[in-house]
């Protein structure tokens, strides 16, 4: 029994909190990037596909903005939303 | 499903896994992941040519995830990362012209491997001695701290060079070190990554912790922030050159994206050391692969 509360005495106080936000976060990040996926596909694949073979400048810019919307974007959208309902630990 | 662009078919949930598992990785271990993630995508179908940029460009993102994350963990000392950048972009440069003189003389491939072989090997043999000697430390001498160094030496020396400008770097917890120390260490990095065509983020993040002093949780954090430019860079270069995937980056970005905001806070539930002697497997286990590759080579 001591040895139980000793153990669980040890336990970071931000454990708890911190893995429910990140569970919270991911929940609502991870639909989010599997969505933006998924418009991207769906509206821009040709486009994309076209581009490559025509314009690489071009090509190699919406590629960049691609990726950095697909990490930044969704993430600060997250934050936000977390923030808003007041849910971010 | 057919990805276009380098017309080829491969599972999606296939890519988002592998991009998950070197998430978990890089956000842990602030390393790009590009020696695990490039033969696992070779395996999976993606051509060769298309390997590398596409590796790159998922690392972009998978990067500012993470090192937003671990700046929002107070692990990310952007004076340190902002500065490393002047030394590492004409590294890298200075790296790709040594790979053209070795491409003039010929035999590049071996020359790249085996000096790739024996720098991974002997920073991760040095990172496992080092942690368990800190491992070691921090048990007998009971200390209840996040960071213990199993060798103070090297960063103490560094800080013996007061060549002007100093500077002192407040998240880091070093309060003067000589701004051609930080120089050195990006530029350093830079080379290798230039000559061995890696990240660069297997060398950056123990010689943060060795030579500058910085915690390794900071280290790994501002480690993130570096690969997130240079490859940031790498991926408009590479895309260039149409060596770039980018529906492939972005499947693999939706798994990658997930597990390096795990990776990076798991970092705050192990200590330094610890960290550090998981860290020491990777370049053991990427020395490996190129070890096996050159055999391959070797044996036609």
């Amino acid at each position: 029994m001591s040895s139980n509360s000793e153990s669980s005495s040890r336990i970071d106080p931000s454990f708890v909190p911190l893995m429910r936000s990140l569970a919270l976060e991911l929940a609502i990040y991870g639909p989010l990037v599997t969505l933006y996926f998924f418009i991207v596909l769906r509206t821009a694949n040709d486009w994309l596909t076209s581009l490559y073979s025509t314009s690489s400048t071009a090509f190699a810019l919406v590629s960049v903005i691609l990726i950095v919307g697909q990490g930044a974007m969704l993430e600060m959208l997250t934050s936000w939303l977390l923030r808003r309902f007041g849910l971010r630990y | 499903m057919l990805f276009p662009i380098s017309q080829v078919v491969i599972n999606p949930l296939l890519l988002a896994i592998i991009g998950f598992v070197v998430g978990v990785l890089g956000g842990f271990f602030g390393v790009g992941g590009g020696f695990l993630a490039g033969p696992l995508m070779f395996w999976t179908g993606v051509p060769i040519n298309f390997v590398v940029g596409t590796d790159l460009a998922h690392m972009t993102g998978k990067s500012i995830v993470a090192a937003r994350r671990h700046r929002a963990l107070g692990q990310v000392d952007l004076r340190l990362g902002t500065l490393m950048i002047f030394g590492t972009i004409p590294g890298i440069e200075v790296g790709a012209q040594l790979i053209e003189r070795f491409e003039a003389i010929g035999n590049v491939e071996e020359v790249v491997g085996l000096s790739y072989v024996f720098i991974l090997t002997s920073i991760g043999l040095f990172t496992a001695w080092e942690s368990l000697r800190a491992i070691r430390i921090k048990r007998t001498d009971q200390l209840q701290v996040r960071e213990v160094l199993g060798i103070q030496k090297l960063a103490y020396r560094s800080r013996l060079l007061r060549i002007p400008p100093l500077i002192r770097l407040r998240v880091s917890g070093v309060e003067e070190v000589s701004v051609w120390v930080i120089l050195f260490v990006g530029a350093l990095t830079g080379v290798l990554a230039g000559f061995l065509g890696v990240g660069g983020g297997f060398l950056r993040m123990p010689l943060l912790v060795y030579l500058i002093g910085v915690p390794t949780h900071v280290a790994v954090g501002t480690d993130l922030f570096e690969i997130m430019i240079s490859a940031g860079f790498g991926t408009l270069t590479h895309a260039l050159k149409g060596n770039v995937d980018i529906l492939i980056a972005l499947t693999m970005h939706t798994g990658a994206a997930i597990g390096a905001q795990v990776g990076a806070v798991m970092t705050r539930y192990f200590s330094g050391p610890i960290i550090r002697f998981l860290f020491s497997f990777l370049p053991l286990i990427a020395a490996l692969l190129v070890l096996l590759r050159i055999a391959g080579l070797a044996g036609g």
